[in-house]
């Protein structure tokens, strides 16, 4: 066996064991003979140090997603799928509420809301702002279009504008903390790196899986500005003690009111749509409570450690008072599910 | 239908044709426009097999590794009509309302 066939196979270990039982050889037969140049000299070396496109390669990458988590997918997995789909959604959608949110209120203070009775001066708290704040601020509002986007279909728009959200404040705290603007803290790298994985779930909509039903989706964005967005604002200007509420610290808050919401809705509503909104709140839970650790560290150096650690303690307990029982139950309803659909088989 | 699809059953409605031998037809039917990749072909492979629109010819040795050769079934030539009609009916509609202007179906003007 060549190396670039060894590269190749290795690759082939994306896709499913069943698959691969059925298609691999004829998979790398077919790859092999396609990085045959026609000239022995070259084709020798590439079997030695060639590898496997870039272009090559997603296309492999795209079809173990589909295989695994689209259509063509076992019934199991098919559940992680839709439960993938509608944790990223859930995500995203919550980007999609702050950012909007916080354009309001950003406006609101700065009194182009003339409208509006005007904000008292002490809700002012916005101190002096830097450079690196407001790309970070302007970074942030690309989260709502990258959201609409995928809920109307446009996955690769999404990931495309998903990416300006997330690029620009990954530079800017690497600056910042390279040169001592800011102390070295875990909190921004973890959040960055949540959605990195947001970014990547969106893979998770590819072509053939069903579309977001669009009206639910889309009318949950303003009924979650005015909700939960723009109170939280508000409340958290008029009372400076919610302020030691962080970001991690709120999705965790969010995650555990609406895993024991699903909870209350479950116990009324006997069905079994109800099992991927049940996995999909158990990858929430498990980030935000991966998350909530991960950032215990920051609070050693912060005025008020006692206070915000007392908190997050009662955070990651709550995530798991919740979570835990959800996760089991929704563990034992996804066995009760078939693993696996036989794989295909090309006729005799 | 997907593009890709449709391009696999067209280059193999002349003759069985294994992996490879289809990414080049494809390639070579769509004058360079189409380069099928590997997962991508597979991808559309195995649904038109389990679809019943392609099936297994034969097997063959070559160079030390066994080549599949997959041709179309009838049900996979009906699909491929109705695809090719429901397509050039598309474009009859765009070249009618294009009008006066050069028809991209018959390549003159009209």
């Amino acid at each position: 066996m060549s190396r670039l066939e060894e590269r190749y196979r290795t690759l082939l270990r994306l896709l499913p064991a069943g698959y691969r039982q059925e298609w691999e050889d004829d998979m790398v037969a077919a790859f092999l003979e396609s990085m045959d140049t026609g000239d022995p000299e070259t084709t020798a070396y590439l079997a030695d140090y060639g590898r496997p496109s870039l272009s090559e390669a997603a296309s492999i990458v795209s079809l173990a997603v589909r295989l695994r988590l689209g259509a063509d997918a076992s019934p199991r997995s098919r559940r992680w799928g839709q439960a993938v789909r509608l944790a990223t959604l859930m995500a995203m959608l919550t980007h999609a509420v702050l950012a909007t949110g916080g354009v309001a209120v950003a406006l609101w203070y700065s009194g182009k809301l003339a409208w509006l009775p005007a904000p008292a001066p002490e809700l002012m708290l916005t101190g002096p702002a830097s450079i690196w704040s407001t790309t970070w601020d302007l970074a942030g509002y690309a989260w709502l279009p990258a959201y609409v986007a995928l809920v109307l279909g446009y996955r690769r728009v999404a990931q495309a504008v998903a990416l300006l959200a997330i690029a620009p404040p990954a530079i800017t705290t690497a600056v910042a903390q390279a040169v001592g603007d800011v102390p070295l803290t875990v909190s921004p790298w973890a959040l960055l790196l949540v959605d990195v994985v947001l970014l990547l779930a969106m893979a998770a909509f590819q072509h053939g899986v069903p579309p977001v039903p669009r009206r639910p989706w889309l009318l949950a964005l303003p009924i979650g500005v005015v909700l939960v967005a723009l109170p939280l604002f508000i409340l958290q200007a008029v009372e400076p003690a919610l302020r030691l509420l962080d970001w991690p610290g709120l999705a965790g808050a969010a995650v555990t009111v609406a895993m024991a919401v699903h909870l209350a809705v479950r116990a009324t509503r006997r069905s079994t749509r109800t099992l991927p909104w049940s996995l999909a709140f158990t990858l929430l839970a498990a980030t935000a409570f991966a998350l909530r650790a991960a950032t215990l560290p920051d609070y050693h150096d912060q005025a008020q450690r006692a206070a915000l650690t007392t908190i997050a303690s009662v955070q990651i307990v709550a995530i798991l008072a919740v979570g835990v029982p959800l996760a089991v139950s929704a563990v034992r309803a996804l066995r009760d599910t078939p693993a696996a659909t036989s794989p295909p088989t090309p006729a005799p | 239908m997907t593009e890709p699809a449709f391009f696999i059953l067209t280059a193999l409605i002349d003759n069985p044709r294994h992996g490879y031998g289809i990414v080049a037809e494809v390639a070579e039917l769509s004058q360079g426009r189409v380069q099928l990749k590997i997962g991508s072909l597979y991808g559309a492979l195995d649904r038109l097999v389990g679809d019943g629109l392609v099936e297994l010819d034969r097997e063959e040795a070559w160079q030390g590794r066994l080549r599949r050769y997959y041709r179309v079934t009838e049900q996979g030539r009906d699909a491929l009509a109705a695809e090719a009609h429901r397509l050039a009916a598309n474009a009859r509609l765009a070249a009618a309302r294009l009008g006066d202007q050069r028809s991209p179906i018959t390549g003159t003007s009209s």
